[in-house]
Protein backbone atom coordinates (compact mmCIF):
# COMPACT_ATOMS: atom_id res chain seq x y z
CA UNK A 1 0.00 0.00 0.00
CA UNK A 2 1.33 3.21 -0.69
CA UNK A 3 2.42 6.27 1.88
CA UNK A 4 -0.65 8.13 0.09
CA UNK A 5 -2.99 5.43 0.96
CA UNK A 6 -1.95 4.25 4.48
CA UNK A 7 -2.22 8.08 5.54
CA UNK A 8 -5.44 8.21 4.00
CA UNK A 9 -6.95 5.16 6.07
CA UNK A 10 -5.61 6.36 9.21
CA UNK A 11 -6.85 9.59 9.07
CA UNK A 12 -10.02 8.25 8.28
CA UNK A 13 -9.54 5.81 11.13
CA UNK A 14 -9.28 9.04 13.55
CA UNK A 15 -12.41 10.71 11.78
CA UNK A 16 -14.35 7.80 12.69
CA UNK A 17 -13.17 7.02 16.15
CA UNK A 18 -13.43 11.08 16.96
CA UNK A 19 -17.36 10.92 15.71
CA UNK A 20 -18.15 7.55 17.71
CA UNK A 21 -16.19 9.35 20.40
CA UNK A 22 -18.72 12.27 20.22
CA UNK A 23 -21.55 10.58 20.44
CA UNK A 24 -20.40 9.15 24.01
CA UNK A 25 -22.02 11.18 27.23
CA UNK A 26 -19.57 13.97 28.33
CA UNK A 27 -18.71 11.82 31.82
CA UNK A 28 -18.27 8.90 30.60
CA UNK A 29 -15.30 7.59 32.27
CA UNK A 30 -12.23 5.60 31.46
CA UNK A 31 -8.80 5.14 32.29
CA UNK A 32 -5.12 3.11 30.69
CA UNK A 33 -2.16 2.88 33.05
CA UNK A 34 -0.62 5.94 30.93
CA UNK A 35 -3.21 8.15 32.24
CA UNK A 36 -1.57 7.86 35.88
CA UNK A 37 -4.16 5.92 37.06
CA UNK A 38 -7.24 8.66 36.66
CA UNK A 39 -9.67 8.62 34.62
CA UNK A 40 -10.51 10.43 31.82
CA UNK A 41 -13.55 11.78 30.20
CA UNK A 42 -15.02 12.29 26.83
CA UNK A 43 -13.50 14.89 25.80
CA UNK A 44 -9.94 14.32 27.65
CA UNK A 45 -10.77 10.93 25.40
CA UNK A 46 -11.19 12.94 22.04
CA UNK A 47 -8.19 15.49 22.89
CA UNK A 48 -5.54 12.78 22.79
CA UNK A 49 -7.17 11.01 19.97
CA UNK A 50 -7.03 14.65 18.20
CA UNK A 51 -3.29 15.26 19.11
CA UNK A 52 -2.43 11.55 18.49
CA UNK A 53 -0.88 10.73 21.85
CA UNK A 54 0.09 7.40 22.73
CA UNK A 55 -3.10 7.06 24.84
CA UNK A 56 -5.30 8.67 21.17
CA UNK A 57 -3.27 6.01 19.16
CA UNK A 58 -4.32 2.93 21.69
CA UNK A 59 -8.02 4.54 21.62
CA UNK A 60 -7.74 4.15 18.13
CA UNK A 61 -6.56 0.72 17.84
CA UNK A 62 -9.55 -0.20 20.09
CA UNK A 63 -12.27 1.19 18.72
CA UNK A 64 -11.56 0.09 15.07
CA UNK A 65 -10.48 -3.93 16.16
CA UNK A 66 -13.65 -3.57 17.68
CA UNK A 67 -15.75 -2.29 14.75
CA UNK A 68 -13.82 -5.29 12.74
CA UNK A 69 -15.08 -7.68 15.44
CA UNK A 70 -18.09 -7.23 14.90
CA UNK A 71 -17.80 -7.58 10.99
CA UNK A 72 -16.10 -10.89 11.42
CA UNK A 73 -18.84 -12.03 13.95
CA UNK A 74 -16.14 -12.33 16.66
CA UNK A 75 -18.12 -10.69 19.17
CA UNK A 76 -21.13 -11.80 18.59
CA UNK A 77 -20.32 -15.74 18.34
CA UNK A 78 -20.96 -15.91 14.30
CA UNK B 1 2.44 -25.76 51.69
CA UNK B 2 2.24 -23.85 48.03
CA UNK B 3 2.54 -20.50 48.58
CA UNK B 4 0.90 -17.20 46.62
CA UNK B 5 1.72 -14.10 46.90
CA UNK B 6 -0.29 -10.96 46.05
CA UNK B 7 1.21 -7.49 45.63
CA UNK B 8 -1.64 -5.17 45.77
CA UNK B 9 -0.88 -1.36 45.76
CA UNK B 10 -3.51 1.27 46.23
CA UNK B 11 -2.36 4.88 45.43
CA UNK B 12 -4.59 6.67 42.78
CA UNK B 13 -7.96 5.83 41.87
CA UNK B 14 -7.42 2.90 39.10
CA UNK B 15 -5.44 1.14 41.66
CA UNK B 16 -8.39 1.82 44.40
CA UNK B 17 -10.57 -0.89 42.22
CA UNK B 18 -7.71 -3.31 41.29
CA UNK B 19 -7.17 -3.60 45.43
CA UNK B 20 -11.00 -3.79 46.32
CA UNK B 21 -11.34 -6.38 43.06
CA UNK B 22 -8.72 -8.63 44.03
CA UNK B 23 -9.66 -9.17 47.98
CA UNK B 24 -11.87 -11.79 47.55
CA UNK B 25 -9.15 -13.55 45.88
CA UNK B 26 -6.95 -13.60 48.71
CA UNK B 27 -10.05 -15.32 50.53
CA UNK B 28 -10.12 -17.89 48.26
CA UNK B 29 -6.50 -18.60 48.31
CA UNK B 30 -6.29 -19.40 51.89
CA UNK B 31 -9.64 -21.35 51.22
CA UNK B 32 -7.79 -23.28 48.72
CA UNK B 33 -5.38 -23.67 51.78
CA UNK B 34 -1.95 -22.05 50.19
CA UNK B 35 0.15 -20.00 51.93
CA UNK B 36 -0.87 -16.89 51.30
CA UNK B 37 1.10 -13.76 51.55
CA UNK B 38 -0.82 -10.54 50.74
CA UNK B 39 1.18 -7.47 50.78
CA UNK B 40 -0.75 -4.17 50.30
CA UNK B 41 -0.66 -0.84 50.16
CA UNK B 42 2.83 0.41 51.58
CA UNK B 43 3.74 -2.57 51.93
CA UNK B 44 3.76 -3.48 47.90
CA UNK B 45 6.77 -2.48 47.84
CA UNK B 46 10.40 -3.64 46.05
CA UNK B 47 12.20 -4.15 48.46
CA UNK B 48 9.89 -6.42 50.50
CA UNK B 49 8.21 -8.23 47.33
CA UNK B 50 11.55 -9.25 46.00
CA UNK B 51 12.63 -10.73 49.60
CA UNK B 52 9.80 -12.81 49.85
CA UNK B 53 10.37 -14.27 46.46
CA UNK B 54 13.94 -15.13 47.26
CA UNK B 55 12.74 -17.02 50.13
CA UNK B 56 9.43 -18.23 50.17
CA UNK B 57 9.67 -18.69 46.37
CA UNK B 58 6.16 -18.66 45.29
CA UNK B 59 4.63 -20.79 42.76
CA UNK B 60 2.09 -18.55 41.86
CA UNK B 61 2.52 -14.51 41.91
CA UNK B 62 -0.31 -11.76 41.23
CA UNK B 63 0.81 -8.16 40.33
CA UNK B 64 -1.76 -5.54 40.67
CA UNK B 65 0.33 -2.09 39.57
CA UNK B 66 1.35 0.45 37.09
CA UNK B 67 3.26 -1.31 33.97
CA UNK B 68 4.66 -1.32 30.92
CA UNK B 69 6.46 -3.18 28.15
CA UNK B 70 9.31 -3.78 30.43
CA UNK B 71 7.94 -2.89 34.03
CA UNK B 72 6.10 -3.47 36.91
CA UNK B 73 5.48 -1.63 39.59
CA UNK B 74 4.42 -1.20 43.08
CA UNK B 75 2.72 1.24 45.61
CA UNK B 76 3.52 4.83 44.50
CA UNK B 77 4.92 3.23 40.84
CA UNK B 78 8.12 2.16 42.37
CA UNK B 79 9.80 -0.40 39.95
CA UNK B 80 9.42 -3.57 41.50
CA UNK B 81 10.27 -5.99 38.01
CA UNK B 82 11.83 -4.69 35.05
CA UNK B 83 14.10 -6.30 32.22
CA UNK B 84 16.71 -5.74 34.83
CA UNK B 85 15.71 -8.48 37.21
CA UNK B 86 13.23 -11.01 34.92
CA UNK B 87 14.68 -13.86 36.29
CA UNK B 88 12.89 -13.04 39.80
CA UNK B 89 10.04 -14.47 38.07
CA UNK B 90 11.80 -17.95 37.76
CA UNK B 91 10.19 -20.93 38.88
CA UNK B 92 6.48 -19.08 39.30
CA UNK B 93 3.76 -18.51 37.30
CA UNK B 94 2.78 -15.28 37.48
CA UNK B 95 -0.51 -13.02 36.45
CA UNK B 96 0.19 -9.55 35.63
CA UNK B 97 -2.58 -6.66 35.98
CA UNK B 98 -0.67 -4.19 34.59
CA UNK B 99 -0.55 -2.26 31.15
CA UNK B 100 1.40 -4.31 28.28
CA UNK B 101 4.21 -5.85 30.50
CA UNK B 102 3.08 -9.39 28.88
CA UNK B 103 5.05 -7.73 25.76
CA UNK B 104 8.54 -7.76 26.54
CA UNK B 105 8.94 -8.54 30.40
CA UNK B 106 6.65 -11.76 30.14
CA UNK B 107 8.22 -12.97 27.34
CA UNK B 108 11.72 -11.86 28.63
CA UNK B 109 11.04 -13.71 32.16
CA UNK B 110 9.74 -17.09 30.64
CA UNK B 111 12.96 -16.74 28.59
CA UNK B 112 14.85 -16.43 31.98
CA UNK B 113 13.25 -19.67 33.40
CA UNK B 114 9.27 -18.49 34.72
CA UNK B 115 6.87 -21.33 33.78
CA UNK B 116 4.20 -19.48 33.01
CA UNK B 117 3.55 -15.13 32.99
CA UNK B 118 0.22 -13.73 31.46
CA UNK B 119 -0.77 -10.16 30.91
CA UNK B 120 -1.49 -7.69 28.88
CA UNK B 121 0.33 -6.82 25.69
CA UNK B 122 -1.78 -3.59 25.30
CA UNK B 123 -2.59 -1.04 28.04
CA UNK B 124 -5.62 -2.53 30.28
CA UNK B 125 -8.35 -0.02 30.29
CA UNK B 126 -10.89 0.15 33.15
CA UNK B 127 -14.48 2.01 32.68
CA UNK B 128 -16.24 3.53 35.76
CA UNK B 129 -19.60 4.14 36.18
CA UNK B 130 -19.70 7.94 36.53
CA UNK B 131 -23.08 8.04 39.03
CA UNK B 132 -20.98 5.56 41.49
CA UNK B 133 -17.46 7.83 42.47
CA UNK B 134 -15.01 6.10 44.18
CA UNK B 135 -17.38 3.58 45.07
CA UNK B 136 -16.01 -0.21 43.75
CA UNK B 137 -18.59 -2.01 45.17
CA UNK B 138 -21.56 -0.79 43.26
CA UNK B 139 -19.44 0.14 40.29
CA UNK B 140 -21.34 -2.04 37.80
CA UNK B 141 -19.17 -1.26 34.53
CA UNK B 142 -15.67 -1.52 36.61
CA UNK B 143 -16.95 -4.81 37.67
CA UNK B 144 -17.39 -5.99 33.94
CA UNK B 145 -13.94 -5.48 33.64
CA UNK B 146 -12.42 -6.61 36.49
CA UNK B 147 -14.65 -9.84 36.66
CA UNK B 148 -12.66 -11.52 33.94
CA UNK B 149 -9.47 -11.13 35.42
CA UNK B 150 -10.38 -12.09 38.65
CA UNK B 151 -11.60 -15.40 37.11
CA UNK B 152 -8.59 -16.08 35.69
CA UNK B 153 -6.82 -15.81 39.05
CA UNK B 154 -9.69 -18.09 40.69
CA UNK B 155 -9.78 -20.45 37.99
CA UNK B 156 -6.05 -21.23 38.63
CA UNK B 157 -6.69 -21.23 42.44
CA UNK B 158 -9.30 -23.87 41.83
CA UNK B 159 -6.71 -25.77 39.95
CA UNK B 160 -7.12 -24.78 36.13
CA UNK B 161 -4.34 -24.95 33.83
CA UNK B 162 -2.97 -21.46 32.97
CA UNK B 163 -4.50 -21.86 29.17
CA UNK B 164 -8.11 -23.10 30.88
CA UNK B 165 -8.03 -19.96 33.12
CA UNK B 166 -6.87 -17.59 30.42
CA UNK B 167 -9.88 -19.11 28.00
CA UNK B 168 -12.05 -18.79 30.94
CA UNK B 169 -11.02 -15.20 31.48
CA UNK B 170 -10.97 -14.32 27.75
CA UNK B 171 -14.55 -16.18 26.92
CA UNK B 172 -16.00 -14.00 29.71
CA UNK B 173 -14.67 -11.06 28.26
CA UNK B 174 -15.96 -11.66 25.03
CA UNK B 175 -19.37 -12.43 26.99
CA UNK B 176 -19.03 -8.70 29.20
CA UNK B 177 -18.14 -7.15 25.89
CA UNK B 178 -21.04 -8.21 23.97
CA UNK B 179 -23.63 -7.45 26.91
CA UNK B 180 -21.85 -3.65 27.17
CA UNK B 181 -22.74 -3.40 23.30
CA UNK B 182 -26.63 -4.97 23.36
CA UNK B 183 -28.29 -4.66 26.97
CA UNK B 184 -30.75 -1.75 27.44
CA UNK B 185 -30.13 -2.40 31.26
CA UNK B 186 -28.27 0.91 31.67
CA UNK B 187 -28.12 3.59 29.42
CA UNK B 188 -24.63 4.43 28.09
CA UNK B 189 -22.95 0.54 28.47
CA UNK B 190 -22.06 0.14 24.54
CA UNK B 191 -19.51 3.39 24.75
CA UNK B 192 -17.46 0.98 27.29
CA UNK B 193 -17.61 -2.02 25.27
CA UNK B 194 -14.86 -0.98 22.67
CA UNK B 195 -12.03 -0.35 25.85
CA UNK B 196 -12.77 -3.95 27.30
CA UNK B 197 -12.52 -5.59 23.99
CA UNK B 198 -8.90 -4.21 24.21
CA UNK B 199 -8.20 -5.82 27.25
CA UNK B 200 -9.79 -9.29 25.68
CA UNK B 201 -7.07 -8.84 22.33
CA UNK B 202 -4.13 -7.82 24.93
CA UNK B 203 -4.43 -10.81 27.11
CA UNK B 204 -1.42 -13.26 26.56
CA UNK B 205 0.05 -16.43 28.09
CA UNK B 206 3.89 -16.89 27.92
CA UNK B 207 5.74 -20.03 28.60
CA UNK B 208 3.72 -23.36 29.76
CA UNK B 209 0.33 -23.70 28.64
CA UNK B 210 -0.19 -26.66 31.37
CA UNK B 211 1.28 -25.15 34.09
CA UNK B 212 -0.90 -25.26 37.19
CA UNK B 213 -0.30 -24.00 40.66
CA UNK B 214 -0.61 -27.08 42.54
Amino acid sequence: MSEVIVRDVEKIKKEIVIERLRQAPPNIKISFGMSNGEFMERDELIKNVNEGTDIGKNIIEMHISYLQAFKTGLISGG
Amino acid sequence: MVCVLFSRPNHDTQMSYLHYYSKELLELSKLKGYKTINKEEKNAKRSVIISIIKKQKPKFIFFNGHGSPNLICGQNNEIIISSKNPEILSESITYSLSCSSALNLGRMAVERGAISFIGYKFDFALGKDPEREAVPSKDKIARLFLEPSNLLVSSMLKGNSTLEALNKSKKMMKDNVLYLSTTDDFQDARYYAPYLYGNYLGLTLHGDKKALIQ
